[in-house]
């Protein structure tokens, strides 16, 4: 199988700078989501790996070998638009075998993956079709089935779900995640849809306006993001402005000086006393109750209730909090306090993190 | 000066009659004229046909009776059907040439043109844009004094190399084509959806075999339909005939011009029936193979 | 699963990507050659060509004499029966007309041909275009027929019917002409048009009657407004092809309407008066184009609201 690595990979359209100094090393196996806002360079990035985009600076190296500079088809690569690009005037079964004849694959061992990639994707009897007469979903199996029959060394999908509606696109993440795993490629995942990057990544890589903010795996992107912009693009987040009160490593535990009283975090690094920080807190990790909380452990701000929304499996508040605070929380539906209520706002210090500007 | 009074919103009985009344006679009217336009439209090219089955010299109404001695006359008529042929094979040399250089140039056009992209264009669309018989005029003048510029440089040219040749009427022809086949292919090739290139190039096929096995096959409908449209407009052309027409040659539409202008026998009727069978020959096949919106003009 | 002599050839297929890049020069660039060739030779020359003719000074023996006079111009522009620029005028209130006309006619066709559901749809659009597609000496032919003053269908019919005592003008006079005109010229105006129509949302037509328009007012305030750029395209190409046709005239109209582009041929062709002929054909083109450009000025101010 295939390791890529991408090395200070740059590219620049006239003035615009679509990606700038991306580095990353994807392991074998490995599935990776570029995940991020449009227009951040997630698509750049993939047409460079594929060979359709010139590097204006960097290295993609896939094994060790540099392949910039190569044409995309001596890449050997897989990929999935958007769109499908399903060729419209060929059957399905001419589409899958486009790539096999490129590859002077003879016929009958042709005809044989052909129909072993068709009953991967559980579409045997569709062989004959053209690809306006498949729906949706058919088709995006279809495109998927064409860039694995190859057996490339790189399998690369730009927004392959995006085009499905939601149900089915749950489906589909679900059945692109385990075909992976089952075929073991390489992968790299195109996406704008943070769920889809949750549910479907072993990594994930956050970018914006061409940098790469953070890379780690799921529950690392959302428990400890390092920038605003992370935790902002992923989930709700609550952020509460500070100055640092005294943070210890050893410890593991920061204390924030903040408008709404002392906050604890747990930080894993030294801060400097008096630097300026925003702790987050996730509203799932806040609980609401009528009384301040007896442990001194954990953290609690008042407020009172502004709105109340039920969305089923939660209830949502939005708490109105001093200094203009609003803290958005998320709690039992079946624990309900009403819009005027005073409440406290309590979370664990292990729930929190800090964010240096 | 005092207002009127607001007339109520709801209007009685007797004006909402009137009302539907004079919607529906708008609506009658509006139909009629656009049936009276089809009628307009249409008309000539019966009458043309009907004239050339009629017995009579003139046509009348009633008509006289069914003949074919028209198509009789037409077809032992050395003047037509030299021309006839004449003009087939002018048609054919156009639509060949101007798809050809109108395949390459929409492709540059359309792909690797960059900044040059409109203004090329619209340089290619010129002889549309011009008036046809000003470029007559002008190819006229030109072919006369390019001879004479190519002797005065020593290059021995045969006299009448560009006027009375064919040479000169083929490249009038295919200036006035190419726009047509231009436009048809270059609509074509802004549809296409470039992900199917990245996709088969993906998937290991070359530029070339790229372009052979998915950009061509797809873009076809556009080559024929340009193609098509080029041969029935060569097939029609009058103005850059006429005044570049050799000696001793002239195509279908220059010597029916000769003939009806002298002569009132309907044996143009049956030429000019011959030439609507051609084009609409040639319509059912763009029709048949790729559909008649894919012409565009 | 990698091929490494796919990926091996890295090196090599480095210089010879052929991906274009504003740099190197590219091969690419030899597919438009032909072509601009073709047009520089035998189009930009010719008419630049044109330009020095109709600067030449007139022989009687020759197509030209050497020398160069500005007097082609002046002969026809200064000329004291103001023959020619009647002509000139004829020809642009000719134009004027028959643009006028295309317009009230097609616009009820374009608009009927973007709303119909019908299973004609197609074959309505056939009948627009088929006029296009027909060559215009056998469309003349068609209302000759029919027009002809002596034995045209419509005299003789209506002569047998004892409607008319003697046969009535309708040909070799502008009538005759402007039938011919109007007729050959429709479909680029409804194209166009419908071009236009077709990409106004119906829903908007809707809206205008929701809020109490007739139909009719609906026509007026809501489709022909949105559908100017169609109304614009097509109003410009039926005046540029009427002011410049030639078939039509001389075989609807004879030498008894003259025309600007009659009267040029004849020039050069009977007359074989090459420098004024060409001297003739610019002042019409200028004026064709002053028309234009003052048509566009009045008329782009109302499109720029909805472009
Ligand atoms: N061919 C191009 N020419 C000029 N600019 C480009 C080109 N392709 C992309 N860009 C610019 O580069 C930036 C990154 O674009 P890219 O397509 O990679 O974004 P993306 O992350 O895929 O966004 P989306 O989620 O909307 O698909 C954008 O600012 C875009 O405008
Ligand atoms: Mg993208």
């Amino acid at each position: 199988m295939t390791e890529l690595a991408i090395r200070g990979l740059s590219k620049r359209f006239g003035d615009v700078a679509a990606v700038d100094g991306f580095e990353l090393e994807i392991g074998d196996h490995e599935l990776i989501s570029l995940l991020g806002p449009s227009g951040c360079g997630k698509t750049t990035t993939l047409r460079c790996i594929a060979g359709f985009e010139e590097p204006t600076a960097g290295h993609i190296l896939f094994d060790d070998r540099d392949v910039v500079g190569l044409p995309p088809e001596n890449r050997n690569i897989g990929m999935v638009f958007q769109n499908y690009a399903l060729f419209p005037h060929m059957t399905v079964r001419q589409n899958l075998a486009f790539g096999l004849e490129m590859r002077s694959v003879p016929k009958s061992e042709m005809a044989e993956r052909i129909a072993r990639v068709l009953e991967t994707v559980q579409l045997g009897d569709l062989g004959e079709r053209y690809p306006r007469q498949l729906s949706g979903g058919q088709q995006q199996r279809i495109a998927l089935a064409r860039a694995m029959v190859v057996e490339p060394s790189i399998l690369l999908l730009d927004e392959p779900l995006a085009n499905l509606d939601a149900k089915l696109r749950e489906e589909m993440r679900f059945f692109v995640r385990s075909l992976q795993k089952r075929i073991g490629i390489t992968t790299v995942y195109v996406t704008h849809d943070q769920a889809e990057a949750m549910v479907i990544s072993d990594r994930i890589v956050v970018m914006f306006d061409g940098h790469i903010h953070q890379v780690g795996a799921p529950d690392e992107i959302y428990s400890r993001p390092v920038s605003r912009e992370v935790a902002n693009f992923i989930g709700l987040t609550n952020f509460v402005e500070g100055r640092v009160q005294g943070a210890d490593a050893a410890a593991g535990e920061c204390r924030l000086e903040t408008a709404v009283g002392t906050l604890r975090c747990a930080y894993p690094e030294t801060l400097d006393v008096g630097r300026e920080v925003a702790l987050i807190v996730r509203p799932e990790a806040i609980s609401l109750s009528a009384a301040a909380p007896a442990e001194s452990g954990t953290n609690a701000i008042p407020g009172r209730v502004g709105e109340r929304y039920f969305l089923g499996n939660i209830t949502g508040y939005r708490i109105s909090c001093a200094d203009d605070l609003l803290l958005q929380v998320q709690d039992d539906p079946w624990a309900s306090f009403d819009v005027g209520d005073e409440v406290w706002c309590t979370f664990d210090a292990a729930h929190a993190w800090i964010i240096p500007d | 000066m005092t207002t009127a009074p607001d007339p109520s919103p709801i209007p009685n009985e007797s004006a909402a009659a009137r009302g539907r009344l004079q919607r529906k006679a708008g609506h009658v009217l509006y139909l009629a004229v656009v049936v009276l336009v089809y009628v307009y439209l249409l008309t000539p090219l019966v009458i043309v046909v009907l004239a050339s089955v009629n017995a009579g010299e003139f046509l009348t109404f009633p008509p006289q009776g069914f003949s074919l001695r028209w198509y009789v006359a037409f077809f032992e008529s050395e003047a037509f059907m030299g021309s006839l042929f004449f003009s087939l094979r002018v048609a054919f040399f156009a639509t060949i040439i101007s798809t050809a250089l109108g395949v390459t140039v929409a492709l540059y056009v359309v792909r690797f043109a960059g900044r040059w992209r409109e203004r090329l264009r619209l340089f290619i669309l010129l002889p549309l844009l011009l008036p046809e018989i000003l470029t007559a005029i002008a190819l006229l003048f030109f072919y006369y004094n390019a001879e004479a510029l190519l002797r005065t440089l020593g290059i021995e040219v045969a006299s009448g190399v560009f006027r009375n040749s064919v040479l000169g009427l083929l490249i009038g022809h295919v200036l006035i084509t190419l726009p047509f086949v231009f436009l048809g292919i270059s609509a074509s090739l802004y549809n296409f959806d470039h992900s199917l290139e990245e996709a088969a190039r993906s998937l290991g096929a070359s530029r070339l075999t790229t372009f052979r096995r998915v950009t061509l096959p797809i873009i076809k409908p556009g080559i024929i339909a340009g193609a098509l449209l080029a041969f029935i407009i060569s097939f029609d052309l009058f103005n850059i005939s006429l005044l570049l027409k050799g000696i001793g040659v002239a195509t279908l539409p220059i010597q029916l011009f000769d003939y009806v202008r002298w002569e009132y026998d309907p044996t143009a009727a049956a030429v000019a029936t011959v030439s609507i069978v051609i084009t609409v020959i040639a319509i059912l096949v763009t029709e048949k193979l790729v559909g008649l919106r894919s012409l565009r003009f | 699963m990698t091929d490494p002599a796919r990926v091996q050839s890295t090196g090599t297929a480095r210089t010879a990507s052929a991906r274009p890049s504003r740099r190197r020069w590219n091969p690419t660039h030899f597919l438009v050659f032909p072509t601009v060739g073709l047009l520089v030779a035998f189009l930009v020359f010719p008419y630049l060509n044109m330009v020095v003719m109709s600067f030449r000074n007139p022989s009687t023996s020759q197509v030209f004499a050497p020398g160069f006079t500005v007097g082609n111009y002046l002969d026809a522009i200064l000329d004291t029966d103001l023959y020619y620029l009647e002509i000139l005028w004829d020809t642009m209130v000719l134009g004027a007309a028959t643009t006028a006309i295309c317009l009230a006619l097609g616009f009820p066709v374009a608009y009927h041909l973007a709303r119909t559901s019908s299973r004609f749809k197609s074959v309505l659009y056939a009948f627009v275009l088929s006029p296009l597609l027909v060559g215009v000496v056998v469309r003349c032919y068609g209302w000759i027929i029919i027009l002809g003053n002596n034995d045209g269908l419509i005299n003789t019919t209506l002569m047998d019917l004892g409607l008319i005592d003697s046969p009535m003008t309708l040909m070799y006079n502008t009538f005759g002409v402007s039938v011919g005109l109007v007729h050959i010229f429709l479909p680029f105006m409804i194209l166009p048009l419908l071009g236009a129509i077709q990409s106004i949302d119906p829903a908007l037509e809707e809206a205008a009657q929701s809020l109490g328009a007739s139909r009719l007012r609906t026509m007026l305030r809501v489709v022909f407004p949105l559908s100017l750029p169609g109304v614009q395209a097509g109003t410009v190409l039926v005046f540029v092809l009427t002011i410049s046709s030639y078939v039509i005239p001389i075989l609807l109209g004879g030498f008894s309407v003259m025309i600007m582009p009659t009267l040029v041929v004849q020039q050069l062709m009977d007359a074989m008066l090459w420098p004024f002929g060409a001297a003739l054909a610019f002042i019409l083109s200028i004026a064709g184009a002053l028309v234009v450009y003052v048509y566009f000025r009045l008329t782009s101010r109302a499109i720029r609201g909805i472009a």
